[in-house]
């Protein structure tokens, strides 16, 4: 699949980080829809499954972790990525056992990201395909 | 102890939001260095752009390693059940401990020692003792001298060893009588480095 085709969710409270991610990913020919809280990621993989969801885990109201459950129990073809920080580690453990293709360590290496977009797009087709 | 686990709190919610902050600055320079890259010709100051932008990567990166080791402090004062992870400790110690060791003009360094070695302690008090110890040794060192901090295993115990002023002259220091107080309070011993030189503090072994 081409970058121009992928659908990726960005989602972060963190507005000014994660706009300025969606502008990087744009000017490299990847479009990226972003929200800015749990609630509105649920809502958004309801309405356009994305294939690659790139999910902080600390965020106020819905946690990471439980927005990921939740995803993976209504959406299982959707990958996600996990931001992590110092202190959430653990969350990102934790994540993997729960569904979650890999996490990161904030800040990012955009190159690194972009990689790991397209490993987890590329498992989702390689099990899709097995599926069948 | 509830003071510093308190601090800890505090702390580490703090370097959460500096690491946030600085992710924040560094996908902002990187998609200055994006824009550049793609319409940079005819920028006459182009390359000082270039420059500053990669002197704030190197900030951030600075920024980030200081705030890994504060959040290391803020989880310090947890018991570990396992034990706390010597050289984890002695590496946030070192890091944040750098600059003073640099206003005395010693530069400090922490050996590439062995890994995986723990203590019953917790990290932050690990941390605490080693550093009553870095003090002793850094008010005897003159400038330009390199204090060496290494964390080896000695007898199924991890032993932090600084290669510092001679043991005497560190015994005659005002800081030692609180070094040797703590470590007789947290079961830690106290002894001379190899050929009297430095000090060795051999730290209790986690609980079973």
């Amino acid at each position: 699949m081409n970058k121009q085709d992928w659908k990726i969710l960005l989602v972060d409270d963190e507005h000014e980080f994660i706009t300025t991610l969606a502008e990087r990913l744009e000017l490299r020919g990847i479009a990226a829809r972003v929200v800015f809280d749990g609630e509105s990621a649920l809502l958004a993989v309801a309405q356009d499954e994305p294939h690659v969801m790139v999910l902080d885990v600390l965020m106020p109201g819905i946690k990471g972790l439980e927005v990921l459950e939740r995803v993976k129990r209504s959406n299982p073809r959707v990958q996600v990525l996990l931001l992590t920080g110092h202190g959430s580690t653990r969350d990102g453990i934790e994540g993997m056992r729960l569904g979650a293709f890999d996490y990161m360590m904030k800040p990012l290496s955009i190159d690194t990201l972009i990689e790991k977009m397209e490993s987890a797009i590329d498992y989702a087709g390689k099990a899709a395909n097995l599926g069948q | 102890m509830r003071d510093a686990m308190f601090m800890g709190r505090l702390t580490a919610g703090a370097t959460h939001e500096m690491q946030n902050i600085l992710a924040t600055i560094r996908e902002s320079a990187g998609l200055m260095e994006d824009l550049l890259a793609l319409g940079g010709e005819g920028f006459v100051h182009a390359e000082r752009f270039k420059k500053g932008l990669g002197v704030l990567a190197e900030q951030v990166e600075r920024g980030m390693n200081l705030s890994e080791q504060l959040n290391y402090c803020a989880h310090a004062t947890e018991p570990a059940p396992a034990g706390a992870d010597v050289n984890e400790a002695m590496r946030s110690l070192v890091g944040l401990t750098r600059r003073n060791a640099a206003r005395r003009r010693v530069s400090l360094v922490l050996a590439q020692g062995r890994t995986g070695l723990r203590t019953g302690l917790r990290a932050l008090e690990a941390m605490g003792l080693a550093g009553l110890a870095l003090d002793c040794c850094l008010g005897l060192l003159a400038a330009g001298a390199q204090l060496v901090l290494a964390v080896e295993e000695q007898g199924g115990l991890a032993v932090v060893r600084l290669d510092g002023p001679s043991y005497e002259a560190l015994r005659a220091q005002p800081d030692f009588a609180e070094l040797e107080q703590c470590a007789r309070t947290l079961r830690a011993g106290l002894c001379a480095g190899p050929g009297g030189q430095g000090l060795a503090l051999s730290l209790p072994k986690p609980v079973a």
